[in-house]
C-alpha cells in the first residue's frame, strides 16, 4: 500500500539539503527580523508606569489611540509623505536619466567604472555625507561664497535648516538605490526594439514615451520603492538639515525610544508605519505588475 | 519617374579601419525580390542597414523612390525593416504590434482596427491579434514582423535573415509564403540571407557579396549556370573548380587541358598558355557510356546516396577529384566504389571564371 503510494504520489519534501541551504537565511531573518518585529508589536501594547516612566507588560491600545486622535501624529505623517513623495520624484529626474545613460548609452566596457562613480559615495557613511551638506548649504558656507562670487552682492541662500535642505539632502544620499535597478532595467533592453520603433516611424521621442518606458517601467517602481522607503523612515536628515518644521515620523519614533523613553509608544508609531509602507509598497507593485503582464 | 525602387552609388562604409561596405552600385527595379547573398561579414547586413537608414554611408548616395536620402532617419524613410529576430515589442499584444506605424501615422481607429485585420489575414494569423509575441512560435513571430512592416505600405522591405532561428521545414514553407506575399503585395523586396538555397527558390535577383563588394548579380539561373567567379560558382551550390591550362584559343573557343583531359569551351579572349580556373557543376559530369567520349578517366573512392540523387568522389589523377552528382531510377547502371569509369561533360556547361 505505501509503495504503490510513494510511486503515484509526486514527492512532497523538499530533499533535506535544499532545506539545509536556506537554513541559515531562514535564521537570520527569523532571529534578527521578524523576533525584533513581533517584540516590537508586543510592546505596543504595553502601557508605561506613570511614576518610574517604565514600560509594563499589559494589553492596551492607548498608544494607538494617541497615535490617531493626535493632530501632531498625523500633521507630522503627512509631512512625511510629502517629502518622501517630492524626493522620489526629484530623484526620479535625476535618476532616470543618469541610470538610462549608463545602461544604454555608455559603451558596455566603460560600464563598470561609472557605476563605480554611482556606488562609492555609499561606501561612505550616510551621517558623514549629510554633515558634507551642511557645510556645502550653511549661511556663508560653499554655496553662499560661490553665487557671492559669481554675482556679488547680497545673495545669501540661507538653505541650511530648511524643508529645501531636507529634500537636496534625501535627493543625494539615496540617490543610487534608485539608478541601480534603472540601470539594471536599461541595460537588457533590447536595441533592436528602439530601432524597430524608429523603422515604423517613431521619432526618438514617441520611442521613448511607447517603447522605452513602459519596458523599463519595473526598474523605475522598484527603484523609487526603494527609494521612498528608504526616505520614508529615515530621521537623521531631517535632524542634522531640517528645522523644527521639518521633523519625520522617523524622528518621532527616535524620540520616543532615546530621549522620551516611551517604548510602547515607539513601538506603536514603528507598527504604524511599518504597516503603511507596506501597503504603499503593495501598490508600487501592482502597478509594476500590470506592466510586466504586458512584458 | 525612376524605374528603380533603391539606387545606390559608390557607396562606401567603414567601421574603423574596417572596409565593411566598399564603393558598390546597385539598381534595384520597382517590385523586384532582391536577395543580397553572401557569408557573415561580407556586408551585406551593413548595405541592408544603410537602406534602412540605421547606418549612413561615408561615401556615396543612396536613393530610395527618388529621393536622396543622406543622412534621412529610419522614421522617415519608405522602407521597413524585418528583424532578424523580429524584435516585437513584448509589453504590446499581436495586434498592437502591428498597429504600431499606423498609430505613428496618426490613422483614426476605425481605419488602424481594418488594416490591422486585413494584415492578419494576409499572413494567416486571424484570432490572434489579442496574444502577446511570446506566446507565438517563432514561425508566427516571424509572421507578426512580416505584418507590421506591411501595413505601413512601405516602398521598399527590408528583410535581415527573417528565417534564420525557424527549423528547415518552416524555413521551406516561410519561403514560399515569403514569395507569395510579395506577389500580392507587389512592393520591392531586399532580403538578405547565407542561405544559397533560401536565395535561389525566391529571388528574381541575387547579388552575391563578398569582402564588401558585389561579385555577380542576376536572376537566379544565370548566376547558378553562368558563376563568374569562382567565389560565386563555390558559394551557389557545390562546384568542382578546377586549374585548366589554355592549349589554344581563337575569338570564340579554346581548348583547354585539364587533370590530363582536354575540352573545348565557347570562350573568347583567352590565351593560349594562359592559366585559368573551371567551374563544373556536379550534375553537369556525367559517366561515359559507349559512343561518349569520354575526357577524363577516373576511379571511385566514395559513394553517397541522397535519395533523387547520388553523389561521387571521381578521382582524376593525384591531385584532382571530382564530384559527380546523377539522378536515381534512371535504370542506368551506376558504378561502384573502387570501379575505373569514364567521365563526360558538355562543353557548353563548362564555365571559366575569374579568381
Amino acid at each position: 500500500m505505501a509503495a504503490s503510494n510513494v510511486l503515484l504520489a509526486p514527492p512532497r519534501r523538499l530533499p533535506a539539503a535544499v532545506l539545509l541551504t536556506v537554513l541559515p537565511a531562514f535564521l537570520l531573518l527569523t532571529g534578527f527580523l521578524l523576533v525584533p518585529l513581533l517584540l516590537l508589536a508586543l510592546y505596543s501594547v504595553y502601557s508605561t508606569d506613570p511614576v518610574t516612566g517604565l514600560m509594563r507588560p499589559d494589553f492596551t491600545l492607548d498608544n494607538y489611540l494617541r497615535i490617531v486622535t493626535s493632530s501632531v501624529y498625523r500633521r507630522v505623517f503627512v509631512r512625511t509623505v510629502e517629502i518622501a513623495v517630492v524626493c522620489t520624484l526629484i530623484a526620479l529626474l535625476i535618476a532616470y536619466p543618469v541610470g538610462y545613460t549608463l545602461g544604454a548609452i555608455v559603451p558596455r566596457r566603460r560600464q563598470p567604472f561609472l557605476l563605480l562613480l554611482v556606488i562609492v559615495p555609499f561606501w561612505t557613511s550616510y551621517i558623514v555625507r549629510t554633515y558634507g551638506w551642511i557645510g556645502f548649504l550653511q549661511n556663508g558656507g560653499f554655496l553662499d561664497s560661490v553665487l557671492s562670487l559669481l554675482l556679488p552682492g547680497t545673495v545669501q541662500l540661507d538653505l541650511l535648516y530648511s524643508r529645501v535642505a531636507v529634500v537636496i539632502g534625501f535627493v543625494h544620499v539615496f540617490l543610487p538605490l534608485m539608478i541601480l535597478p534603472i540601470y539594471a532595467i536599461t541595460r537588457s533592453l533590447d536595441r533592436r526594439l528602439l530601432e524597430a520603433s524608429a523603422d515604423l516611424g517613431a521619432p526618438p521621442w514617441r520611442t521613448f514615451l511607447r517603447v522605452t518606458l513602459p519596458l523599463t517601467w519595473p526598474g523605475v517602481v522598484a527603484g523609487a520603492s526603494l527609494y521612498f522607503i528608504a526616505v520614508f523612515g529615515s530621521f537623521v536628515t531631517p535632524q542634522l538639515l531640517g528645522g523644527t518644521g521639518d521633523l519625520m515620523i522617523g524622528n518621532l519614533i527616535a524620540d520616543q525610544f532615546g530621549e522620551a523613553f516611551n517604548w510602547p509608544l515607539g513601538a506603536a508609531l514603528a507598527v504604524v508605519i511599518t504597516l503603511v509602507v507596506l501597503v504603499a509598497l503593495g501598490i508600487f507593485f501592482r502597478f509594476a505588475d500590470l506592466e510586466r503582464l504586458h512584458g | 519617374m525612376t524605374m528603380y525602387d533603391v539606387e545606390l552609388q559608390n557607396v562606401t562604409k567603414r567601421f574603423g579601419s574596417v572596409v565593411a561596405v566598399d564603393h558598390i552600385d546597385l539598381c534595384v527595379p520597382r517590385g523586384t525580390f532582391l536577395t543580397l547573398l553572401g557569408p557573415s561579414g561580407c556586408g551585406k547586413t551593413t548595405t541592408l542597414r544603410m537602406i534602412g537608414g540605421f547606418e549612413h554611408p561615408d561615401e556615396g548616395t543612396i536613393v530610395i523612390a527618388g529621393q536622396l536620402m543622406g543622412r534621412t532617419p529610419p522614421y522617415r524613410r519608405p522602407t521597413s525593416m524585418v528583424f532578424q529576430n523580429y524584435a516585437l515589442f513584448p509589453h504590446l499584444t499581436v495586434a498592437e504590434n502591428i498597429a504600431y506605424g499606423l498609430r505613428e501615422r496618426r490613422l483614426d481607429r476605425q481605419t488602424i482596427e481594418r488594416r490591422v485585420q486585413e494584415m492578419l489575414r494576409l499572413v494567416a494569423l486571424e484570432g490572434y491579434g489579442n496574444r502577446y509575441p511570446r506566446q507565438l512560435s517563432g514561425g508566427q513571430q516571424q509572421r507578426v514582423a512580416l505584418a507590421r512592416s506591411l501595413v505601413i505600405e512601405p516602398a521598399v522591405l527590408l528583410l535581415d535573415e527573417p528565417l534564420g532561428a525557424l527549423d528547415l521545414k518552416l524555413r521551406r514553407q516561410m519561403q514560399l509564403e515569403l514569395k507569395r506575399i510579395q506577389n500580392q503585395v507587389g512592393i520591392t523586396f531586399i532580403y538578405v540571407t547565407h542561405d544559397q538555397e533560401e536565395a535561389l527558390t525566391m529571388s528574381d535577383q541575387i547579388a552575391v557579396m563578398n569582402q564588401g563588394r558585389i561579385e555577380q548579380l542576376g536572376p537566379p539561373e544565370e548566376l547558378f549556370d553562368r558563376p563568374r567567379t569562382r567565389f560565386v560558382a563555390d558559394f551557389l551550390g557545390a562546384a568542382n573548380v578546377l586549374t585548366a591550362e589554355v592549349l589554344a584559343a581563337d575569338r570564340t573557343s579554346a581548348c583547354l587541358a585539364l587533370a590530363g583531359g582536354r575540352l573545348v569551351v565557347h570562350e573568347p579572349d583567352l590565351a593560349p598558355g594562359q592559366t585559368v580556373a573551371v567551374v563544373i557543376r556536379p550534375h553537369w559530369l556525367r559517366f561515359a557510356r559507349d559512343g561518349d567520349a569520354a575526357v577524363w578517366q577516373g576511379r571511385v573512392t566514395e559513394r553517397v546516396y541522397k535519395g533523387a540523387t547520388i553523389a561521387y568522389r571521381v578521382e582524376l589523377d593525384a591531385v584532382t577529384a571530382v564530384t559527380v552528382e546523377v539522378p536515381t531510377g534512371t535504370g542506368d547502371l551506376l558504378p561502384t566504389v573502387g570501379e575505373t569509369v569514364g567521365l563526360a561533360v558538355a562543353p557548353d556547361r563548362v564555365r571559366v571564371v575569374r579568381e
